[in-house]
């Protein structure tokens, strides 16, 4: 496949620039986990709370950047013609530089106590989680949406002729500034503030990326398998629905300890506990769009971020998140380890892992290097999948030793009684941490010098090379067996519901908390068992899944193949 | 579930019925937060609430222009380094909050917190100006004092500017006030020494559990200044003076002792007995230039002896020949 639109190449910087935020990014998660270890890291210089900051906001930006790199990408094909007002994209993508660097600037105002109060409204930075930067970031933030909205709803094609993808991408990029414009306001009432606060950050999660997500999943899997645009648009529809559907008012679950009233507890575990649902169904369809056709994979690092985005969506936005979402696991989960948990692995798997896996599809058409050498992208894939699982597992782990002595035994002295307690899961931090970070040094590095490295001299084309390397001779009749053999759908759902039954063991060990026999004794076994088992497990099940998928999938390559392109 | 093998999958109708659902749910969510605002609901809000003059709207602004949740969770929401805050107020009490925050650098000792219950603030917000009803008001401070009282904490000295300290104490208050449902969950494993050994084993608990030395030294040792380095340390005055030349909250002490200080409107003077002791019991008489005023408490005279604070300035000297 080559370029066809000549605005397609716009994506490449915002691949680029995602690339670089996203070193950042991670590079303020080492100092993090670092200072979690020892708080007075860095103490006065550069407090926790301003790390923390950029982390979270540096996190949303790469993700955002990837996402418009995406959407540039395939605007184009989906409009069979070109963007429109190309200006406009390269305002945006300087607008994005500079709004990072005013962060930079700002964020780490609150170490001096300065929010910039102007007209009853902080306009430098306001300290609330998630949504840490002042007003004039917010407006400035606010003009790249409506630039994005105004590009893309302008370059597609009269409404009429909108399939599903277009719908859903439509409705992405204007939701995104929609909803945003919830936290652009100073409220005093603290309930009534989380209340919005929840508003940006659930439903652009829940509701919008994820609509994003599942969208671009299914055209970048029509693009690369051939898919069917009828059967995924079907799948597109169907996600978007449910999404919507449970999502809506999944965000009940946030209201459930926030100074509003008991009902919610009530509506939030109903629905939030459907959220799931989408998920399993966008699990099921990469694995029926992947397997429609026996094509060998020909752009393994793209699939397997695609992969990786959809599994990780599974373990940690669908379980991890289900595990928590009912009001009896939650008021234990709620404030501790097991939320960021959640989180690392459900931002950066579900949403991080597809801008990742549209620049490996993207960058090599634009650079014009389709063979291109694959070893040092899959590297890197196994890299950050193993350091965020790590991290994500770390966390929840921690964190259930947290609830047990923070919330179950009262002791609130975190450098004293918390703390200590948790210590083999704090040394994990920078342990994992650095794990991710070198996949993600590897990965960026062959990204960014993708088709201008000199090519090692190879007779054959590399994604053979390696398949040989790993299953030995193609011919190797044990390439259609075992591991490798061709991944069924009765199998597939076998993999499923073992990731659900670990879910079920990590969802009863949370309630398990609830038991006198914890709470009012002080026992922790039957917790620490249910999380020790429940936890690990569902980390291995995940690493096995993930490795017998694509080695079904990488086994195509050297099968003997009727289908096979000469 | 897949509609491409050319059946007719009645989309447009299947796309209606969606949007109408999702209507009904919209509807519902809205009701459902409409009622969760309603004034008879009860919910105690920030304009209602005030700890002396300082208004707990006020100490909103300041909580979030310190960005606190990127350390702490309110509501438990936030960041998990430090410990949630929302029930702070009712755990400790104002007093320990106030010798808390304005150097957070250490865990406030006893008589760093009996220093700020004679602030008028204080005495109308607790009721009372003697340490021994207020520890009995709130529990959490006496556990707190005892168990980490005068020991280094996590959290960096933060400056605040006049007043913002008394704000903090107001939101904390409301937000001690609201009623989040139940969370966070109530301790029902009876016995702190229980739950300790709970938490850490058998072997750690003693190591665990600092000798409570704060304000209970009987014997003054004869050496003036080793007298007032003793009193300095129960008194919490190292927590925001350094004993070296280094800023803390307040100027550090390091060689302080017949140098000359500059002050804040401009003069100069010799930091001798009369000017030190005039700092100790009227702080904010002299202030040191490129500091704050009215962040010290000025209640040190009614505590300290005359005796005390000479042995403390016997201390400050001593630092100047090291």
């Amino acid at each position: 496949m080559q370029i066809e639109y000549q605005t397609q190449r716009l994506s490449l910087r915002f691949f680029m620039l995602m690339l670089v935020l996203f070193l950042v990014q991670v590079g303020y998660g080492l100092i993090l986990a670092t200072q979690q270890v020892d708080p007075t890291l860095l103490r006065g210089v550069l407090n926790f709370n301003v790390v923390r900051a950029e982390h979270l906001n540096l996190g949303i930006l790469w993700i955002l950047t990837g996402f418009i790199g995406a959407i540039l990408f395939v605007g184009p094909l989906l409009s069979k013609r070109e963007m429109v007002t190309p200006w406009l994209i390269k305002l945006l993508f300087y607008a994005l530089i500079v709004i990072v660097v005013w962060n930079f600037f700002t964020l780490r105002l609150a170490q001096q106590g300065i929010a910039g109060w102007w007209e009853g409204q902080p306009w430098l930075q306001q300290g609330l989680e998630y949504l840490e930067p002042g007003r004039i970031a917010g407006i400035l933030v606010l003009i790249g949406f409506a630039i994005l909205a105004y590009v893309v709803l302008r370059t597609f094609p009269a409404m009429r002729e909108w399939n599903e993808i277009h719908w859903g991408l439509g409705i992405g990029v204007f939701a995104l500034m929609a909803v945003w414009m919830f936290g652009l306001f100073y409220v005093e009432r603290l309930d009534l503030q989380e209340y919005f606060r929840w508003f940006v950050v659930h439903y652009w999660v829940e509701g919008i990326w994820e609509v994003i997500h599942i969208t671009l999943v299914g055209y970048l899997l029509v693009l690369m398998f051939k898919a069917d645009v009828k059967s995924v648009g079907f799948a597109v529809f169907w996600g978007v629905t449910l999404v919507w559907l449970s999502g809506l008012l999944g965000n009940a679950h946030h209201y459930f300890w926030i100074g509003t009233p008991a009902f919610w507890q009530f509506w939030g575990s109903l629905f939030s506990a459907l959220e799931p649902l989408p998920l399993v169904f966008c699990f099921w369809h990469i694995y029926l769009d992947a397997h429609q056709n026996r094509r060998p994979l020909e752009n393994a690092p793209a699939f397997y971020f695609i992969l990786g985005s959809v599994v990780l969506e599974q373990i940690g936005a669908g379980i991890l998140g289900f595990s928590m979402t009912f009001s009896l696991t939650n008021v234990w989960s709620h404030g501790t380890w097991v939320t960021p948990g959640h989180a690392h692995l459900a931002l950066f798997g579900t949403f991080g892992m597809l801008g990742i896996a549209a620049a490996y599809y993207a960058v090599p058409i634009i650079r014009k290097v389709p063979d291109y050498d694959q070893r040092l992208g899959k590297l890197g894939f196994w890299l950050v999948l193993t350091g965020v699982l790590g991290l994500g597992f770390t966390f929840v782990l921690g964190g259930v030793v947290q609830i047990f002595v923070y919330r179950t035994l009262g002791l609130h002295w975190f450098g004293g009684d918390v703390f200590p307690a948790m210590g083999l899961f704090k040394l994990l931090l920078p342990v994992f941490g650095l794990v991710f970070a070198v996949g993600a040094g590897v990965l960026a590095f062959d990204l960014f010098t993708l088709g201008r490295r000199v090519r090692a001299p190879t007779t054959t084309d590399s994604r053979t090379a390696l398949t040989d390397a790993v299953h030995g001779d193609a011919a190797d009749p044990r390439s259609t067996s075992g591991w490798s053999r061709a991944l069924t759908g009765f199998e597939a759902g076998i993999w499923l519901m073992m990731m659900w039954v670990f879910g079920a063991i990590i969802t009863l060990g949370l309630l398990s908390f609830n038991l006198p026999r914890v709470r009012v004794l002080g026992d922790p076994t039957l917790p620490y068992l249910l999380a020790g088992v429940g936890y690990p497990g569902l980390l291995l099940v995940t690493l096995a899944f993930v490795s017998r998928f694509l080695t079904s999938l990488e086994a195509r390559a050297s099968a003997p193949m009727a289908e096979r392109p000469t | 579930m897949s509609c491409g093998n050319g059946n007719d999958c009645d989309e447009v109708g299947r796309r209606r019925m969606a949007l109408v659902v999702l209507g009904i749910m919209t509807l519902v969510f809205i009701v459902l937060s409409g009622l969760s605002f309603l004034k008879s609901r009860g919910q105690v809000t920030p304009d209602t609430v005030s700890f002396g003059s300082y208004k707990a709207a006020d100490g909103k602004r300041v909580f979030q222009a310190y960005n606190c949740m990127g350390c702490h969770t309110m509501v438990g929401n936030g960041a998990y380094l430090g410990p949630d805050l929302t029930r702070e107020y009712e755990r400790a009490g104002p007093a320990w909050l106030a010798a808390f925050l304005a150097s957070a650098g250490s865990w406030p000792t006893e008589a760093a917190v009996r220093t700020q219950l004679l602030n008028h603030d204080q005495l109308a917000d607790t009721g009372t100006d003697s340490i021994e009803s207020y520890l009995k008001k709130f529990p959490g401070a006496a556990v707190r004092i005892e168990r980490r009282g005068g020991s280094t904490s996590f959290m960096p000295n933060l400056p605040f500017r006049e007043g913002e300290v008394g704000q903090l104490i107001a939101f904390l208050k409301y937000t001690s006030a609201m009623n989040t449902e139940g969370w966070p969950p109530k301790v029902e494993v009876e016995g702190l020494d229980k739950r300790l050994l709970l938490a850490h084993g058998a072997n750690t608990v003693a190591h665990a559990t600092p000798a409570p030395a704060a304000g209970k030294a009987d014997t003054a040792p004869a050496d003036p200044a080793a007298h007032g380095a003793q009193l300095v340390k129960q008194y919490g005055c190292t927590a925001c003076h350094s004993p070296d030349r280094k800023r803390l909250v307040g100027p550090g002490w390091g060689g302080l002792y017949g140098s000359q200080v500059k002050l804040a409107d401009g003069s100069t003077v010799t930091a001798n007995d009369a000017y030190l002791i005039e700092s100790i019991i009227k702080p904010n008489a002299k202030i040191v230039a490129g500091y704050p005023s009215s962040v010290m408490p000025g209640s040190f005279g009614k505590l300290l002896k005359d005796d005390e604070i000479s042995a403390i300035v016997a201390y400050i000297h001593s630092l100047e020949k090291q």
